[in-house]
């Protein structure tokens, strides 16, 4: 395959996700769903990025929006849509729902609904490669929330510890629930902390899935080098955010999304929700056209619903 | 031999087997160990010991992961108490792993400090309680019998369990009675079968069971005794069969458990009818009872043998 045409390829992966949660997030406003869904509007690009770099021996362990990453790994949205629907045909046979949903044939082993508690796993699974001298790593997935845990400092030190290689990965959208960073806490410099431990740390912020899959590759082979963990800060923007109107906000106060169906997101076959960089499509903006991401846009969405529907 | 060596000897036998059993827990294989617990075990060249950080709700974490990713592993801690740290991981993760039915092992041996005088908040004698958060497989060391078997059986088997010892016990020696019966499960082991009582003995009180035992037979009354090794309900239908030949019971329960597996002996056997007399050994609690004290139960074996009212058998009513 040519360079533009893996190019392309990406920015096809990067649509699928787009508008499989698109028709997610329609089957949800109209109550399809009883288990709760934790949409990943705006997370794209590292959930595109990481699956890309997953080697067969690597292992992806999430929290509970992980919706962004399974249909990054899953083959079928349908088995997806079913498992959410807890129906036997879904992809763990409508056992796990949607915050603990795994993928183990495509390497996602475990998914934690509680903050933090995937993280002590995460450093379970790469001891247990460590033992028996296993190639590959382990990629953990959390949140700006979840550092406030315990568990992220505990799990980092046995890590560092125990030599054993470990991409953290740390969506930082800046909300928990319904409150954000300056509303709950002090800052953290996760860069400081984590040097502190002699963890290598990194800063994604581009929201460019071809620079990321770059970085994280050279990532990996660190982790892998020097057998340590590696801490990895996203910055990124959960789109899909809607104002309520109460009688101490008149003028509608700023909901930031966190579960359930974004009522300001519609299907449809223009796929941005965003014109800035908040949303990874309109980086790829510096590599393809508008129209040409449009054309794509509407293709997949065409496929993802005659395949669902 | 004292309790603890008998189970360190078991320990190192068993540990040696697995090519990748990884072990790990603070201070397992440095200085004098667990207070002697864990001393001397060695792994396969394949498998590890560490020396961990001070971090339990990890450390739990830890061992789902590696059991999950087919590793075998044992977490061995100081206190029962510690192990609070990691309740999310032993409810949460377990509910997930035991989804699976995991081909490899993890195992968690804690100490619980039933010896007393640790202070209001170091004294978690409470194994029932604990393991009833998720349903989680208890089992308890007391003898030399239940020892051998418990960890033959389930150190190293698929799945999670927790495996409690006691602080108590640790430097008593080692108690040495043939069995006459022991379940499937390793979870109800029988030491004697007497015509006149049913002792049933619960959490870590054989020894207790035991005494009462032995007085009996002095007297020349006749009893069963039997060991309930399991932190959560079982089948009762060997002790129920002994209750309709004695008709009389003594439970023994030397917890500070509120979720407690006797409740349910005495459940099957008002619902089969025989008993006739129980008398139920447990803790009071009176004022301010977290405040650092023994932790044994004081029994006025006198009294419980002649609230049994066993007429005609022996010189009991003192």
């Amino acid at each position: 395959m040519s360079h533009s045409a893996l190019k392309e390829e990406i920015l096809r992966k990067l649509l699928r996700l787009r508008m499989a949660q698109l028709i997610v997030n329609e089957m949800y406003k109209k109550g399809a769903f009883k288990v709760p869904v934790h949409l990943a509007l705006g997370h794209e690009a590292i959930a595109v990025s990481l699956s890309e770099i997953m080697g067969l021996n690597d292992q992806l362990i999430l929290n509970h929006r992980n919706i962004h990453y399974n249909l990054a790994r899953v083959d079928s949205l349908k088995t997806e849509i079913d498992e959410y629907l807890l129906k036997n045909e879904g992809l763990a046979g409508g056992d796990l729902g949607s915050m603990n949903l795994v993928n183990e044939a495509r390497g996602i082993v475990y998914s934690s609904s509680i903050l933090g508690n995937n993280l002590a796993v995460a450093a379970g699974f790469a001891m247990a490669k460590s033992i028996r001298n296993d190639d590959g790593v382990v990629m953990v997935v959390t949140g700006d929330g979840a550092i406030e845990e315990g568990a992220f400092y505990e799990s980092l030190v046995f890590e560092k510890s125990n030599q054993l290689p470990v991409i953290v990965i740390i969506e930082n959208n800046q909300w928990s629930l319904g409150t954000k960073i300056e509303e709950r806490r002090c800052t953290i410099d996760i860069g400081k902390l984590v040097s502190g431990l002699s963890i290598p740390y990194e800063q994604l912020s581009s929201n460019d899935t071809y620079e990321y899959i770059d970085k994280l590759t050279a990532l990996k082979a660190i982790a892998c080098e020097r057998k340590t963990p590696v801490c990895v800060e996203v910055p990124l923007t959960t789109l899909g955010w809607w104002r309520q109107k109460t009688a101490d906000f008149p003028d509608g106060k700023f909901i930031n999304y966190h579960a359930g169906p974004s009522p300001s997101v519609n299907e449809q076959e223009d796929p941005y929700l965003a014109r800035s960089s908040d949303d990874p499509l309109f980086v790829m903006e510096k590599y393809f056209s508008t129209d040409k991401i449009r054309l794509l846009a509407a293709e997949t969405l065409a496929e993802l619903k005659k395949a669902v529907l | 031999m004292k309790y603890i060596e008998y189970i360190n000897e078991i320990l190192k036998q068993k540990v040696l087997e697995p090519e990748h059993l990884f072990i790990f827990g603070q201070n397992v294989s440095a200085g004098s160990c667990i207070s002697g617990f864990t001393r001397g075990l060695k792994v396969k060249p394949g498998g590890r010991i560490v020396n961990t950080p001070n971090c339990e709700n990890t450390l739990c974490g830890v061992g789902f992961g590696a059991m999950m990713n087919g590793v075998d592993a044992i977490f061995f801690m100081k206190q029962q108490d510690f192990l609070l740290l990691g309740i999310d991981q032993l409810v949460n993760t377990y509910n997930i792993v035991r989804r699976n039915n995991p081909k490899a092992s993890f195992t968690i041996m804690p100490v619980i400090v039933d010896s007393g005088y640790e202070g209001p908040q170091s004294a978690l004698n409470n194994f029932a309680d604990f393991c009833s958060i998720a349903r989680i497989p208890g089992y308890t060391i007391t003898n030399k019998i239940d020892a051998q078997e418990i960890i033959n059986k389930h150190l190293i088997a698929p799945g999670f369990r927790i495996i409690a010892i006691s602080q108590r016990l640790f430097k008593t020696e080692l108690i040495d009675i043939p069995c006459v019966y022991m379940n499937k499960d390793r979870s109800l082991f029988q030491y004697f079968q007497g015509q006149d009582v049913t002792i049933a003995c619960f959490n870590l009180s054989l020894p207790y069971g035991l005494e009462i035992h032995r007085r009996m037979r002095e007297n020349n009354i006749q009893a069963s005794v039997f060991s309930i090794n399991a932190a959560m309900p079982i089948s009762w239908d060997e002790i129920v069969e002994d209750v309709q030949r004695t008709k009389r019971v003594i439970i023994i329960d030397d917890s500070k458990s509120v979720n407690v597996p006797y409740q349910s002996l005495l459940c099957a056997l008002y619902a089969q009818g025989s008993m006739e007399k129980h008398v139920l050994v447990k803790r009071s609690y009176e004022g301010y009872w977290c405040r650092p004290h023994h932790d044994q139960l004081d029994i006025d074996y006198d009294k419980v043998i002649s609230d049994l009212n066993i007429q005609g058998i022996g010189v009991i009513n003192k």
